[in-house]
């Protein structure tokens, strides 16, 4: 009796489990935004001006020894994120992204070390900075 | 098997060592090394949370009924009156911590998978998820947290092991190789429990956080230069920098 009272509880909570997750909406992709497309460009507002140094002026403060690495930038580029589920995962910001590889040296100085950064931006203004290509709540949308 | 005293002290230990070496290698920020520590500490005692009357089930089910209650709270923070909140948070508190856990006494049997490692990757990676989905964090955090619940886990199947070892007597105790292992195989019902088991740490892998950051922070050759870099004083004067 309690063997299968236990096996049903496993497949409830299994099931529970993996229907609370929305899989398939939240896979970074770079085909299309959501339903917001009519909104369009105008939503996105101006790519960001002077963004590179913007960029490295923001790391300084924010990395340490950040003033002096070497940085690579990409060209910027739209994209949106949603809110994390435990706020409610609507989208919470939208704009240009810029992708920067920072190469930092360690504390003894005798190594660099290389780490990719998605730098968000409202406008001119940086609104929050991602380590990592990828976020499972963000959406690259293109240029 | 150890007990709960000992399991803390060398859970916390371990975690405090692994935690202080990222810090020092710079994969994680001083307040991510705190989360990082008692998530490890917290992963140390979760195993025994499938014993009816040890102190792990209570502390596990208490700590798991806040974090619910919070995340219910910021969810609804929103709309609901603070009297509906609190409410609701009477509520759900009261369902896991008292009603889940009878259930959880009355399906679960000590030393059965819960003392596993597939079950300790599975507390891992829904750790990794939540923080990455629920709380933003990026990939490397996410997993960092993610492997601190997997390590302190282990620490405490390596620890059961070691504690059915009897060097004193000279003999192997009956609960030798019940606490890390692979699967278990006792009766019918154990092939559905193992084959679900594993088909959860497959699924929740293909939801996980992408795992390239954590693979060259911790598991590439730069990762061992690094480590490398920051394990003996890089001037050769110790303490007197």
């Amino acid at each position: 009796m309690i063997t299968r009272y236990k096996f049903i509880i496993i497949i409830t909570t299994s099931i529970l489990l993996f229907g609370c997750t929305p899989v398939s909406e939240l896979k970074p992709s770079t085909v299309k935004p959501p339903i917001i497309t009519s909104a369009s460009s105008l939503d996105y507002g101006y790519p960001p001006q002077r963004y590179k140094e913007k960029i490295k002026r923001y790391f300084s403060n924010k990395l340490s020894r950040g003033a002096i690495s070497k940085y690579t930038f990409s060209k910027p580029h739209r994209a949106f994120k949603r809110k994390g589920l435990a706020y409610g995962g609507t989208v919470s910001w939208r704009g240009w992204l810029v992708d920067v590889d920072i190469s930092t040296p360690s504390r003894t100085g005798r190594i660099y070390s290389s780490k990719p950064y998605m730098v968000l931006f409202k406008g001119s203004v940086i609104v929050e900075d991602i380590l990592g290509r990828n976020h499972k709540l963000l959406t690259r949308v293109g240029r | 098997m150890a007990n709960f005293n000992t399991h803390f002290v060398v859970g916390a230990s371990a975690s405090a060592g692994i935690s202080g070496v990222l810090l020092s290698m710079e994969i994680i920020a001083p307040t991510e090394a705190v989360m990082a520590f008692l998530l490890g500490t917290f992963g140390s005692l979760m195993p025994d949370v499938d014993a009816d009357n040890s102190k792990s089930i209570g502390i596990g089910f208490t700590i798991i009924s806040f974090l619910v209650t919070i995340l219910a709270m910021f969810i609804k923070s929103s709309t609901y009156s603070i009297a509906e909140m609190l409410i609701m948070a009477v509520v759900i508190f009261s369902f896991i911590r008292f009603g889940l856990i009878s259930i959880f006494r009355k399906i679960s049997r000590h030393r059965g998978m819960f003392h596993s490692i597939p079950v300790a990757f599975i507390w891992g990676i829904v750790t990794a998820i939540v923080m990455h989905l629920m709380f933003t964090l990026d990939g490397l955090v996410s997993w960092v947290y993610g492997l601190m619940v997997i390590f302190g886990y282990l620490v405490h199947l390596i620890l059961d092991e070691i504690y059915s070892v009897d060097l004193g007597n000279r003999r192997i105790k009956k609960s030798f190789g019940t606490a890390l292992k692979l699967f278990r195989l006792r009766n019918s019902s154990d092939i559905y429990q193992n084959i679900l088991i594993y088909i959860s740490l497959f699924a929740l892998m293909s939801i996980a956080p992408d795992t390239s950051l954590v693979k060259e922070a911790l598991f590439s050759k730069e990762a061992w230069i690094n480590f490398q870099d920051v394990l003996l004083p890089y001037d050769g004067r110790w303490f007197f920098h």
